[in-house]
C-alpha cells in the first residue's frame, strides 16, 4: 500500500482508537457479584449542602473531603469500595459486628505529623506506609481532640497555627462521619407528599412517624444490605427510583443523569487525552526540528496527530461543560473549580488560531499544557466536596455569572496563553534552533494577537464586575482584593502594548512581559483567595500556597532565561550569519 | 517642532518679545512631549502596579476604608516592606518607601493621556478606535473621582411594619440634642462629631445650657454596673454618670475596628457635663449603642439627648412590609434576602410596594436603595442608600473602550488581511 496515503489517516486512527478507549472507560458495570444494582442506588436523590443531588454525589463528595478520594482503594484483606458501597455500608450499620466492620474502614486522611501523635496513629504497617485512618483507630482519643478543638476555636480564624487548623479540619470531618452513620445526613427522605421538605432519616425514623414510603424504603434498603441480601436492595431501590420518578420529575431526572456525568468522568478522561496531544505534538516539532525540513512527513504526521487529540480533549471537555451547566442550570463558571475547567478550555480555541498562524504544534503544545494543568488544578480544587454546591445568595444571578464572570475567565485565559506561549518562545530560541524562517516571526505575532484580545476580555470582564457590584451593592469599585487582582491583569497586559508601541520592548521583552503575566494571573485568581484565609479551606489552601510559589519561581527562572543576550540564543546563533550573508533571514 | 525652528531662522528680524513668545511656545511643546511620552504611560501603569498590589497586601492589617484612603486617593503614600514578607521575619513598619498615591498617579495618567492627544491628534480610520478608547478611559478615571469626590452612602434599617425616612452615616456620629417643649414639634440640635472631641464646650443659641465633654471614645462597649464595683475592675476607674442611664451602664473605649476582625463599625460613646452659666447640671453617658433618647428638664424645658450615627433626612418615606431571609434547606447557606417595602413619596403621588433584593436594587429618586443586611433576630431590613451622580460614567466608559479597542485591533487585523498592511511609524504604531 502507498506509505503516504496510510500516513494520512493516522491521525484520524489515533483519534478513533483513543475515542472508543474513552467512551468504553466511561461505562461502568450494572450489577456486582452480589446482585447489587449499585447504579440504581447510587441514583437515588437526597438533598444535603442545599441542593437535591444523587446519594452517588453526596458519597463521593463526602469521601473526597474525608480522604481525598472518590472511592476505597483495596487493602490488605479488604476489598475496593465506591463511594457509594461505603456510604451504604456506614448507613447499615446496625449490630456489633456490621458496625466494626464499618468503622474499620480507613477513609480519614491524616498527614500532619503533631496531628498522628495526638491519635498516636502509626505511620506505616505491613501493606506499607500509610496516610489514612478507620475511625476505630481515632474513636480512643476523640475526647482529647474535642479539647483540642475548644482551644483551637478560642483562637481567632487569622492567627490558628498549622496544628488548630488541622484539628478543626479533621474535626469537620469526623463531624461528617458521624452525621452519615447517625441519619443526620444526607437529608435521605423525600418530600414526597407537599408541603415536605427533605427531611434527614434519624427525624423520621422513630416508630411515631415512621410511616411515609421514603422512609420505607431507606430501612428496607438498609436492612437487606446488612442482612446481605442483594437481591432486595436492588428491588427496593429500582422502586422507590420509580416512586421518586413519579412524584418528583425533575429531582429525580437530573439525579440519573448527574450519577452518568459523575461516572463518564470527562474532565478526567479530557486530561489523559490531552498528555497523549501533547506528547505527539512534541514529537512532531522534535523530529521537524532535527530533521531541519519544514515539510518533514513524519513531523507532519505527528503534528497532525496532536492537533487532532487536542481537538478530541476540546470535544471530551466540552461535554463535561455542558453537562454542568445543564446539570447545574448555571452559566459555566461558579466556582474555584469550574473557573478552572473554564480557564483550559477557553484557551484550546484560541491556541488553535495561534496553531493556524505558526504550523509547527507549538499551539498544540501550548493548548494542551494549559488544559491539562488547569484539569488537576481543578481536581485539587474539587476535593473539598461538592463541586456543584448551591450559590450564595449575592451569586446568585445567572445574568452576572454568564457575563462577567465568564468574560474575565476568557481574560484569564487569553492571559495565561500568552504567558505559556511566550515562554515557548523563551525556551525555544534559547535552548533549541526550532525558532528560525518564519516562526521566528510569526510566534511573537501570535503572543502579540493573544495580548491584544486579552486586553479588551480581561479589561470587559473587570469593568463588568465593577457594574454587577454596582447594581448588587452600590459600588462600581470597591478595591477589594478580587477586584484589584483583575485590574492587575488588564494593567500587565495594556504595559505590554503601549511599552511595545512605544518601542520600548520588541519581541523578546513582550515575551518577558507575557511571562510575567502569567504570575499576574495567578496572582489574581488563587493570590487573593488566600489573603482572607477561608473556614472550609486551609487543607487546600496551605498546598496551594507551595504550589504557587513554585510556579511564579518557575516563571522567575524563564524570566532570567531570557535574559541571555540574543546573540547567543541558539535558534538566532546561525540566523545571524543568515541576515549578514543574505541581509534578510533566510528559510533553511 | 519644524515650525518653530522656522520661527526661530528668521529670528533676527523680528523683536526680542516676538522671540521670547517664541521660545515660550518651544518650552511648551518640548514640554507637552515629554508630558506625552508613551515611557511616562508605561511607567505610570507599573507604577499603578505596585500600587495597587500594596494596596491590596495593606488589607489583610487594616479595614478597606483606611487602605482606600491612605493609598488610592492620597496623593502619597508611605509603602512597608512587611507587607509582602510573612509576618515572622518581624519587619519594622518603618522600613518603607515614599510612593506616589492613587491620586497622583490617576492625575498624571490622565494628564498623559491629554497631552499625547493633543500632540498626535489625527483623526484617521486607524486612530478612530484608539481615540475612543481613551475617551472611555478618562471617563473612567473621571467617574472614579466623581464617586470619591461626590458619592454619598448611608445605611437605613427599618423594622418590620415601620417606617424610616433618613440614612445614618456608619462612619460619623453626631450629638442630637431635642427640645421637646412644644408638643406639637419638636426642634433638633445635631452636633457634628468634628466638635465632639475631649475637653469642648459646646454652646448654641437655642439651647439653654452649655455641654461639656468630659471624655469621648471612638469606638466603645457598654456594661451594667451591678450593685458594687467588684465586677470587671474597668469599671471602677475612669468616668461616671450621675444623670440618666449612665447611672448604671458604663461606657469603656475600645481598640477601633480593623475591618479585618468581622467588626467593622465603630460604635462611638462619650460622656458629657451639662452646665447651666456655672451651675453643674449633672454628667450623663451617650452611646450610639443606646437606642432610646434620654430626657432630662433644664429651666422648665423639656429635653432629650441621644448620640447617634449621623442622619440625613430624604424626601421620601419607606415602609417595610416583610423582610424575608430564606436558606438553603438543611443549611445555614443564604439563598436569598428581600425586603418588601411601600414606598411613599406624597410630593410625587407616589405610594406603591416595592421588591427590594440582592441584584435588584430600587433607584429612585438619584438614590440607590440595595438589600444590604438585616437584624439579628429577621425582625427588620437594613438597605444601603447610595447617592452617586457619576454612577452611570462606568456603563458609557465601558460601551466606548470594548467597542474601541474591538474596532482598533479588528481593524488593523482586516486591513492586513486585505493585504493592506498598516503603515508603521504613525504616532503609536511605533514598531513591530
Amino acid at each position: 500500500m502507498n506509505m503516504g496515503r496510510l500516513m494520512r489517516w493516522i491521525p484520524l486512527m489515533l483519534v478513533v482508537v483513543m475515542a472508543v478507549s474513552v467512551a468504553s472507560r466511561m461505562r461502568g458495570p450494572a450489577v456486582d457479584a452480589d446482585g447489587v444494582d449499585w447504579n440504581a442506588v447510587g441514583s437515588l436523590a437526597v438533598s444535603a449542602e442545599g441542593r437535591t443531588k444523587p446519594l452517588d454525589t453526596f458519597a463521593r463528595s463526602a469521601l473526597l473531603r474525608m480522604s481525598g478520594r472518590q472511592s476505597l482503594p483495596a487493602r490488605g484483606e479488604q476489598p475496593s469500595m465506591t463511594a457509594v458501597q461505603w456510604v451504604m455500608e456506614l448507613m447499615a450499620a446496625g449490630d456489633a459486628e456490621t458496625q466494626k466492620r464499618a468503622i474499620s474502614r480507613e477513609v480519614f486522611r491524616i498527614d500532619h505529623p503533631d496531628l498522628r501523635a495526638l491519635f498516636g496513629l502509626p505511620e506505616s504497617d505491613v501493606h506499607g506506609r500509610r496516610t489514612r485512618y478507620a475511625l476505630s483507630e481515632l474513636m480512643a482519643r476523640l475526647p482529647e481532640m474535642a479539647n483540642q478543638v475548644d482551644m483551637a476555636k478560642a483562637v481567632p480564624a487569622k492567627q490558628q497555627d498549622m496544628f488548630q487548623r488541622q484539628v478543626l479540619g479533621l474535626n469537620d470531618r469526623v463531624m461528617l462521619y458521624l452525621a452519615i452513620a447517625q441519619w443526620e445526613a444526607p437529608l435521605a427522605v423525600a418530600p414526597l407528599a407537599s408541603g415536605q421538605e427533605w427531611r434527614p432519616l434519624v427525624m423520621t425514623a422513630g416508630p411515631m412517624v415512621g410511616g411515609d414510603a421514603s422512609t420505607k424504603a431507606w430501612h428496607s434498603m438498609l436492612e437487606s444490605l446488612s442482612a446481605g441480601d442483594g437481591a432486595t436492595l436492588t428491588r427496593v431501590a429500582r422502586e422507590y427510583g420509580e416512586t421518586l420518578r413519579g412524584a418528583l420529575p425533575g429531582a429525580a431526572r437530573a439525579s440519573s443523569n448527574e450519577v452518568v456525568f459523575n461516572r463518564a468522568a470527562p474532565f478526567v478522561n479530557a486530561a489523559a487525552v490531552y498528555v497523549f496531544a501533547a506528547v505527539l505534538a512534541l514529537l512532531g516539532l522534535l523530529v521537524t526540528t532535527v530533521s531541519g525540513k519544514s515539510d518533514s512527513a513524519w513531523g507532519g504526521v505527528l503534528r497532525r496527530s496532536g492537533l487532532w487529540m487536542v481537538g478530541l480533549a476540546f470535544l471530551v471537555q466540552t461535554i463535561g461543560l455542558v453537562a454542568r451547566v445543564v446539570l447545574q442550570g448555571r452559566p459555566p463558571v461558579t466556582n474555584l473549580y469550574s473557573s478552572a475547567v473554564f480557564i483550559g478550555w477557553a484557551c484550546v480555541p484560541l491556541a488553535f488560531m495561534v496553531e493556524r498562524m505558526v504550523r509547527v504544534g507549538i499551539g498544540t503544545i501550548v493548548a494542551s499544557v494549559i488544559g491539562f494543568s488547569t484539569l488537576i488544578v481543578a481536581h485539587n480544587l474539587g476535593a473539598s466536596g461538592d463541586t456543584m454546591e448551591a450559590m450564595q445568595a449575592v451569586l446568585d444571578s445567572n445574568f452576572w455569572l454568564a457575563t462577567h464572570v465568564v468574560v474575565v475567565t476568557i481574560g484569564y485565559s487569553a492571559t495565561f496563553l500568552a504567558g505559556f506561549l511566550a515562554m515557548a518562545y523563551i525556551l525555544l530560541g534559547v535552548f533549541t534552533p526550532a525558532l528560525r524562517g518564519d516562526l521566528k516571526k510569526t510566534l511573537p505575532k501570535g503572543i502579540y494577537g493573544v495580548v491584544c484580545f486579552a486586553t479588551v476580555m480581561s479589561f470587559f470582564g473587570t469593568v463588568l464586575g465593577g457594574i454587577w457590584a454596582d447594581q448588587s451593592w452600590g459600588r462600581f469599585w470597591g478595591w477589594d482584593p478580587k477586584e484589584n487582582g483583575a485590574a492587575l491583569i488588564v494593567l500587565i497586559n495594556l504595559i505590554i502594548l503601549h511599552a511595545r508601541w512605544g518601542g520600548m520592548i520588541k519581541e523578546r521583552g513582550i515575551a518577558v512581559l507575557a511571562v510575567f503575566g502569567n504570575i499576574v494571573t495567578a496572582w489574581s485568581w488563587f493570590g487573593t483567595n488566600m489573603l482572607g484565609v477561608g473556614l472550609h479551606s486551609y487543607g487546600f489552601i496551605s498546598s496551594a500556597v507551595f504550589w504557587i510559589v513554585a510556579f511564579d519561581l518557575s516563571m522567575v527562572a524563564v524570566m532570567l532565561v531570557a535574559a541571555v543576550p540574543v546573540r547567543h540564543w541558539r535558534s538566532f546563533r546561525e540566523g545571524v550569519l543568515e541576515s549578514r550573508v543574505g541581509g534578510a533571514v533566510a528559510t533553511a | 517642532m519644524t515650525q518653530i525652528s522656522t520661527e526661530a531662522d528668521v529670528g533676527s528680524r523680528v523683536s526680542t518679545e516676538e522671540h521670547a513668545r517664541a521660545r515660550g511656545r518651544f518650552i511648551v511643546m518640548a514640554a507637552l512631549h515629554a508630558l506625552a511620552s508613551l515611557r511616562l504611560t508605561v511607567a505610570l501603569l507599573a507604577m499603578s502596579m505596585v500600587l495597587i498590589l500594596a494596596g491590596t497586601l495593606a488589607q489583610m492589617h487594616d479595614g478597606v476604608w483606611t487602605v482606600v484612603h491612605e493609598y488610592f486617593r492620597s496623593t502619597h503614600t508611605w509603602i512597608r516592606l512587611r507587607l509582602f514578607v510573612p509576618d515572622s521575619w518581624g519587619v519594622s513598619d518603618r522600613v518603607a518607601i515614599l510612593f506616589p498615591g492613587g491620586l497622583t498617579i490617576g492625575v498624571l495618567l490622565f494628564v498623559n493621556l491629554v497631552a499625547a492627544h493633543a500632540v498626535r491628534f489625527k483623526l484617521s480610520a486607524k486612530r478612530v478606535g484608539i481615540i475612543v478608547t481613551h475617551l472611555g478611559v478618562i471617563l473612567l478615571l473621571a467617574g472614579e473621582f466623581v464617586t470619591g469626590a461626590f458619592a454619598d452612602e448611608g445605611n437605613m434599617s427599618i423594622d418590620e411594619g415601620k417606617s424610616s425616612n433618613f440614612v445614618e452615616d456608619i462612619r460619623t456620629a453626631e450629638l442630637a440634642v431635642i427640645d421637646k417643649t412644644d408638643p406639637t414639634s419638636d426642634i433638633v440640635i445635631a452636633i457634628p462629631m468634628a466638635q465632639l472631641h475631649e475637653g469642648a464646650t459646646i454652646r448654641h443659641p437655642m439651647l439653654g445650657f452649655e455641654i461639656h465633654v468630659d471624655s469621648w471614645m471612638a469606638n466603645s462597649t457598654l456594661a451594667a454596673v451591678t450593685g458594687g464595683m467588684d465586677g470587671d475592675p474597668r469599671l471602677s476607674m475612669g468616668p461616671t454618670a450621675d444623670m440618666g442611664i449612665g447611672r448604671n451602664v458604663r461606657a469603656r473605649g475600645v481598640a477601633r475596628a480593623t475591618g479585618v476582625d468581622g467588626s467593622t463599625v465603630d460604635v462611638p460613646s462619650a460622656y458629657v457635663t451639662l452646665m447651666d452659666g456655672d451651675r453643674r447640671l449633672g454628667t450623663m453617658m451617650v452611646s450610639v449603642h443606646l437606642e432610646p433618647e434620654q430626657s432630662f428638664g433644664v429651666g422648665g424645658k423639656s429635653y432629650a439627648m441621644a448620640l447617634r450615627f449621623k442622619r440625613t433626612y430624604k424626601p421620601y418615606t419607606l415602609e417595610l412590609i416583610d423582610f424575608k431571609h430564606d436558606l438553603y434547606v438543611g443549611t445555614n447557606r443564604p439563598k436569598n434576602f428581600s425586603s418588601l417595602v411601600r414606598l411613599i413619596d406624597p410630593e410625587h403621588h407616589v405610594n406603591r410596594e416595592v421588591m427590594i433584593r440582592m441584584n435588584e436594587p430600587l433607584r429612585y429618586r438619584g438614590d440607590t436603595l440595595y438589600q444590604a443586611s438585616f437584624k439579628s433576630d429577621n425582625s427588620g431590613t437594613v438597605l444601603q442608600v447610595v447617592r452617586n451622580p457619576g454612577w452611570l460614567l462606568p456603563y458609557v466608559s465601558c460601551g466606548l473602550v470594548v467597542s474601541g479597542m474591538l474596532f482598533h485591533f479588528g481593524y488593523r487585523s482586516w486591513s492586513k488581511r486585505r493585504g493592506g498592511a498598516v503603515r508603521r511609524g504613525d504616532g503609536m504604531e511605533g514598531t513591530r
